[in-house]
């Protein structure tokens, strides 16, 4: 894995969880790529951080991968299934595994440079690490500063506080080299430098900031602690511009592509803005088209006009230049869409910037033989979604062109499938398990608790006063034994703890040091290591939540740490043993839908060596796409959809049923039992949904009643044919037709580009022929804004309507007329139409959805696509396990996204087949029959669908397969009969009691 | 002496805890008179543990997820 | 009143003659005046017993829970709305409940009549439509019906029953919002003064549990208040903190599901003004979730759904 952003670590975690063993190559010291940057994400607003960490830590400590930080991939060599991997692993001056992340040593560091992932916009030291939730969480050297690094006698600060013993200033890059059977390219992207653009002042004017510095003044643990202000004064901006398109759409900077993102960011910087003020803030964006395209977008920046007041100008910026009263304000010089000029100051400029391909790997790709577009973006080859020209090395994320964390993640998720394809014999041999002692049984045994208490060097030590709280720990009911630790997470304490438990026959831990979020893990391994159930184990956290926060109040720490220790001993005394739950699996997979999606997902899972049932309701395989016939890219459909189907068809592991339909499904992850209506039960352990979409039959524009106004699919056949538009003189598109209004806010996304793309095959055939594209906004996102520039230059007239005036078609004598206001002129234009072609919207099966809904129990979102489980991170995935999607079933998208996501269906549902049996940690609800009064509270709380009243007991049954011990039940039980194991009502009640 | 509340905050493990782990490796100072239950999600958030709290003689309770 | 009576009679003795079902649950006569008392019919001689007054106030869906037989219930407004709620939770299966639904404007506060007769002890008490005669040791009163109806009637906006399968009695008409006004007034008050009222009312309680077992919908098989693992509350009633933790949760725990029939504040025998209590919990229900309890058998329980528009006023934004 080169790259260890969202998209590597998605692709990492993947791969892992199927069974292999994962290199995964960072250049920075710490994963996480641009994500942990960002402060909020769209269009849910969750914070970047909060949804991220978890897969950092889950990524970070994941036994089968092998993160390389500080790294970079300097050679691949070798075909798929054997590549050489050379990797030069920087220096990095300190030892990772050594370095506990107490932070000591930059507290002491002299030297003072600009915070890089800050943006430059504070300071850090030399010796630092990346961002403070970073995995490793170890610092680093930033040889270029470091004094000592430059001068052997200088300075040496860090040295003398580490008590770890983890710097070594005579670090050497080292060159390693790995054999591996895929790879997978996700560098990711780097920002568009806006010095280059003079006239929008970045550089010089100190208040004109770029988007990316925005969102660290946003955020909580950026250079302002999340306080809303300007960078040259502290004054905090009462009006606030964002101008769109900086380095993106831009031909002069060879930068002729969209950026994809930018629109949806600025939104979203805009409405978080405003929400950070108790003032009320003026927000503007400045932009040429809006393009909110993907999934509830649309929706979004309807809500930031109508309801949070974002000012939405449409315009050309030609200039920021600083006011001259002194003030630091900015003024705006911009042209409307009429051609007018107009004038604005602001407080404050966010330059929304464009992204470009990873620099470095162009050389990467020089040496490999990688083909990268004219951008240096590594487009995928045609309808694979994420391949290269290289058989073997696959592409993820926004090296492959701007895209947005989903589709990133999508993506990722699909190159793990990919790539497993290739390598399915291999699954399992080389991943790394792990053995223990046998463990103790402790049913029945009195309560013997030891308490270890961390002074984590000077961390704890220098504000808690340890030695009174071991003392104090001592005092508490069931403590044995209690001791001090300098680092109880060294690996010398490990051993301690380990004859502690052995000497003094402990059977509950309690460890006082910092998070459990970072550290539970590892003690839970050493008391495996010991013999002793990992549950029977509590953490009280008096670094990160006591010494730090309380460090100018030592007594005052004190007394909350024995406080904490207090509660920790109370709970531990009430832990019980928890041991993971194991249920049969059956392997094989329910696709449903035999579109392209359906049939990719099909033939992949067929190459990961699984048997796969497709199930689709029409007659014939090949769904929605039998229609369409140009790609994108000029892509020949039609023989890419007869390729599938035959592939599928001759694919011993598929088994096809054609015009058969679902009636009936019982079951959960590893188990689902399928009924058809032919009256087949299919058994099955995972589903994949992909039953597609519908064009929408427009009821305006005189659709249905005459014959020469027709829908982009209709339209699609008849430029295919030829006749009709070879002698046609006026040819028109309307845009939006049953997209973007009060019955469908979304956008259908495909349709402007598919509009252009048949006017260029309408012009190849007829290059006289006069084409409209009456248009809202043009979303040619991505590298299909060429295509946008071509139709421009072959002569496509562009006329934007406005929502509140839309064309009109009338039929009359002479053939068919449409009116359209003129978006420049501001009067009406008639136009004399031969063909009128109406982008219709595509809509959801509603029926086939909203039964498949209840059958899977799977949520659907308003317009009747399925809602996946997060809209950022889990773009395929449901909260309920073992169901999973693809294609137009989530929402509209073009064929290579579908592909895409149909392989990330089948990346995510490896993920759980892999394994031989369902195992769940166990730390699952569970139910007191005696109590229960079957009343079902729990049963419609449950999020994960995990419980239901058994209806001959009448009494909860918890499925532990599907559990995710949330809680939800034991908190609405009014009887008190549902319980958490790990976190039961008696544990918790254990530690308000305490205090 | 002046009257220091004594608060008991439940804190989501996924979100809230870890933004308390985040004020302590910036550094963030408060005043040390909470005390934090961990909660793998505020979806464990009894009612009862809000009023029990109460009832044991916490001045406040701050459920945060 | 006696032609109700006589109806509900037929009704239960046909329905017990044709062995639909195997028990009656209604009224009969009680020892005392204005004083109905449930009973289970059996036999259609049994059911020669049944009745229908001003003082058929209990709420019969307490007899209904979990049984195996085939019953059939005679219920007002009030008794309906808990025994919808009480399907939804598993706890009656309609298919083995016959309702015989009794529209009903309000049941007498024999408290009201008490304190309008200076506390003189009732010997008879004669329903005359709305007005009612009241005799006694040397004296005879008539008072208007509605002077003398539990509060819970008057507050009651669902007298005619919202599911039967059969209603006797014509359908009463309907009334206009519920206008809150005593919570409101409630509400208004200082928290100081809202605590006073619970301390000087809950000093009283002895704990009794009667207002518990009064309830349709409290049905736990442990109370948490008998629970001792973990033991979430005191036992012992010297201690108010404990009476009004106990007050707070049961109350908390009818959220949404209180049909605000009374049955509590009725059962109680130290006369503590549960309702306060309970018609907060109504009124915040509805102006939150815009929900009833037990008004419709399509209705999901309000604190048990979830949507993405729910209100959370008690969410701190950044």
């Amino acid at each position: 894995m080169v790259g260890a952003g969202i998209a590597g670590i998605q692709a990492s975690l993947d791969l892992a969880e199927s069974g292999y063993y994962v290199y995964l190559v960072e250049k920075q010291p710490a994963i996480g790529g641009t994500m942990p940057a960002l402060d909020k994400t769209f269009p849910t607003n969750d914070c970047s951080m909060c949804i991220l960490s978890p897969k950092l830590v889950e990524c970070g400590r994941h036994l089968n991968i092998e993160t390389i930080t500080n790294a970079e991939v300097i050679d691949v060599q070798g075909e798929p299934g054997s590549f050489k991997v050379k990797i030069n692993k920087k220096a990095r001056y300190v030892d990772p595994e050594k370095c506990t992340g107490c932070g000591s040593c930059a507290e002491e560091c002299p030297v003072k440079v600009d915070d890089s992932f800050n943006q430059g916009l504070n300071k850090r030291k030399a010796i630092y690490k990346l961002y403070a939730q970073a995995y490793p969480n170890a610092y680093a050297i930033d040889a270029t500063k470091c004094l000592k690094i430059k001068k052997p006698k200088a300075c040496g600060k860090c040295l003398e506080v580490c008590q770890a013993n983890a710097i070594d200033h005579n670090m050497k890059d080292e060159i390693v080299e790995v054999e591996v059977g895929s790879v997978i390219l996700c560098p990711g992207f780097e920002k568009f430098d806006a010095s280059q653009l003079f006239y929008y002042g970045y550089g010089k004017l100190p208040n004109v900031v770029t988007s990316l510095e925005f969102e660290r003044i946003l955020s909580a643990s950026g250079p302002f602690g999340g306080h809303l202000q300007r960078p040259s004064d502290g004054k905090e901006p009462k009006k606030i511009a964002w101008i769109q398109c900086v380095g993106s759409r831009n031909c002069r900077m060879d930068h002729g592509y969209c950026s994809s993102v930018c629109c949806m960011y600025a939104i979203k910087e805009a409405v978080i803005a405003k929400e950070h003020c108790s003032y009320p803030l003026d927000t503007a964006i400045f932009f040429m088209d809006m393009r909110t395209y993907g999934k509830d977008f649309e929706k979004y920046y309807e809500r930031a006009k109508q309801e949070h007041g974002v000012r939405f100008i449409r315009s050309r910026i030609f200039e920021v230049t600083e006011a001259d009263d002194g003030s630091g304000n900015l003024r705006l010089r911009y042209a409307n869409e009429d051609g007018s000029i107009s004038h604005e100051e602001f407080d404050l400029v966010v330059l929304s910037l464009g992204l470009e391909p990873a620099s470095d790997m162009a050389e990467l790709a020089n040496k490999l033989g990688l083909e990268l577009n004219k951008f240096n973006f590594c487009q995928p080859a045609e309808l694979t979604g994420v391949g290269t020209n290289k058989p073997g090395i696959f592409v993820a994320g926004a090296f492959s062109g701007p895209k947005d964390i989903p589709e990133t993640v999508m993506q990722a998720s699909a190159a793990a499938a990919d790539s497993a394809a290739n390598l399915a014999e291999a699954r399992g041999t080389l991943t790394k398990v792990k053995e223990y002692p046998a463990e103790k049984d402790v049913a029945g045994e009195i309560i013997r608790t030891g308490v270890f208490v961390c002074h984590c060097g000077i961390n704890i030590g220098s504000v808690v006063n340890v030695p009174e709280v071991v003392e104090y720990a001592k005092t508490l009911p069931g403590v044995v034994y209690a001791a001090e630790k300098l680092y109880a997470c060294s690996q010398d304490s490990a051993g301690q703890i380990k004859e502690a438990i052995a000497k003094h026959n402990l059977n509950r831990i309690v460890v006082a040091s910092c998070s459990p979020r970072t550290h539970e893990p590892m003690f839970q391994e050493t008391l495996k290591e010991a013999g002793l159930n990992p549950n029977l184990f509590e953490m009280a956290n008096i670094r990160d939540q006591c010494s730090w926060v309380h460090m100018h109040e030592p007594e005052k720490a004190t007394a909350k740490a024995k406080d904490l220790v207090k509660m920790a001993v109370y709970k531990a005394s009430l832990l019980e043993p928890i041991n993971p739950v194991k249920l049969d699996m059956n392997h094989d997979v329910l696709v449903i839908g035999g579109g392209i999606a359906g049939m990719t997902s099909a033939v992949n899972m067929s190459k990961q060596g699984y048997k796969v049932y497709l199930v689709e309701k029409a007659e014939n395989l090949g769904g929605i796409a039998n229609r369409i016939r140009f790609g994108m890219q000029g892509e020949d459909v039609q023989q890419f959809v007869s390729g599938l189907i035959a592939q599928v068809n001759s694919d011993e592991k598929i088994k096809v049923y054609t015009g058969v339909e679902i009636t009936d499904v019982q079951g959960f992850v590893g188990n689902f039992e399928t009924t058809l209506n032919n009256g087949e039960v299919i058994k099955h352990g995972v589903t994949i949904i992909a039953t597609g979409a519908e064009e929408y039959k427009p009821n305006e524009y005189l659709y249905g009643q005459d014959e020469r106004v027709m829908t982009l699919l209709e339209l699609e056949n008849v430029i295919a044919q030829g006749e009709k538009i070879t002698d046609a003189k006026n040819i028109v598109f309307i845009q939006c037709v049953g997209s973007r209004d009060d019955e469908r806010p979304y956008c259908s996304r495909i349709c402007c580009t598919k509009s252009i793309k048949q006017a260029l095959k309408i012009k190849e055939v007829n290059p006289d022929a006069n084409i409209f594209i009456l248009y809202r906004d043009i979303r040619t996102y991505g590298f299909f804004e060429e295509m946008y520039r071509e139709a421009r230059n072959k002569g496509v007239i562009f006329i934007r309507y406005n929502v509140d005036n839309k064309p009109v078609v009338t039929a009359g004598q002479g053939g068919l007329k449409v009116t359209v206001t003129d978006h420049v002129l501001g009067t009406p234009v008639e136009i004399n139409a031969d063909l009128v072609g109406l982008a219709a919207a595509i809509v959801a099966p509603g029926e086939t959805n909203s039964k498949l809904s209840k059958f899977y129990k799977v949520p659907l979102n308003q317009e009747g696509f399925f809602l996946e489980a997060h809209m950022k991170l889990r773009p395929v995935d449901f909260g309920t396990d073992g169901v999973f999607m693809c294609g137009l079933a989530h929402g509209p998208k073009n064929i290579e996204e579908n592909i895409a996501q149909a392989k990330a269906a089948v990346g995510r549902a490896c993920t759980i087949l892999a394994k031989e049996t369902i195992s769940v940690e166990g730390k699952c609800a569970f139910v007191d029959k005696r109590k229960c009064a079957g009343c079902g509270e729990c049963e419609s709380v449950c999020p994960a669908k995990a419980v239901r009243v058994d209806e001959k007991e009448k009494v909860a049954v918890v499925n532990e397969a599907l559990c995710k011990g949330c809680g939800a039940c034991a908190s609405s039980c009014r009887c008190g009969a549902i319980n958490v194991k790990g976190c039961t009502n008696q544990q918790l009640m254990a530690m308000i009691n305490a205090l | 002496m002046e009257f220091e509340p004594k608060i008991i905050a439940f804190l989501c493990n996924w979100c809230s805890y870890a933004g308390a782990d985040l004020a302590g490796i910036s550094r963030i100072q408060y005043p040390p008179n909470i005390r934090v239950v961990r909660i793998p999600c505020t979806g464990r958030m009894n009612p009862l543990f809000i009023i029990s709290a109460l009832r044991h003689g916490a001045d406040g309770v701050l459920t945060s997820g | 009143m006696q032609k109700l009576t006589e109806q509900i009679k037929d009704t239960a003795k046909k329905l017990l003659e044709e062995k639909k079902v195997d028990v009656v649950v209604g009224f009969a006569q009680g020892s005392l005046p204005l004083r109905g008392t449930p009973l289970f019919a059996r036999t259609p001689e049994e059911a020669d017993k049944l009745v229908w007054s001003r003082g058929c106030e209990n709420n019969l869906a307490n007899y209904l829970r979990k049984r195996e037989d085939k019953a059939a219930v005679v219920a007002k407004g009030c008794d309906v709305r808990s025994i919808v709620a009480l399907i939804k939770e598993n706890q009656i299966n309609r298919d083995n409940l016959y309702i015989i639904g009794v529209p009903c404007d309000g049941m007498i506060d024999r408290k009201k009549v008490e304190k309008l007769l200076d506390g003189k002890e009732v010997l008879e008490a004669i329903e005359n439509g709305n007005s009612l005669e009241l005799k006694g040791k040397g004296f005879t009163k008539t008072v208007d019906v509605k002077d003398v109806l539990h509060n819970s009637c008057l507050d009651c906006r669902y007298g005619n029953p919202v599911i039967y399968d059969e209603l006797i009695g014509e359908p009463i008409p309907a009334k206009g919002d519920d206008d809150f006004a005593d919570i409101k007034e409630f509400e208004a008050k200082s928290p100081a003064e809202r605590r006073n009222h619970f301390v000087q009312e809950f000093s009283k309680c002895i704990r009794c549990y009667a207002c518990r077992n009064a309830c349709p919908m409290c049905y736990c098989e442990e109370c948490f208040v008998d629970c001792s693992t973990p033991e979430w509350i005191s036992k012992s009633a010297t201690n108010v903190q404990d009476n009004i933790l106990f007050q707070v949760v049961r109350v908390f725990h009818s959220a949404g599901r209180c049909a605000d029939c009374g049955a509590c504040e009725r059962a109680c025998p130290m006369s503590i003004s549960l309702r306060v209590l309970t018609r907060k919990l109504v009124k915040d229900v509805k102006e939150l979730f815009d929900a009833e309890a037990g008004v419709s058998m399509d209705d999901k329980p309000a604190l048990a759904t979830f949507t993405a528009n729910d209100p959370e006023p008690f969410l701190v934004k950044e």
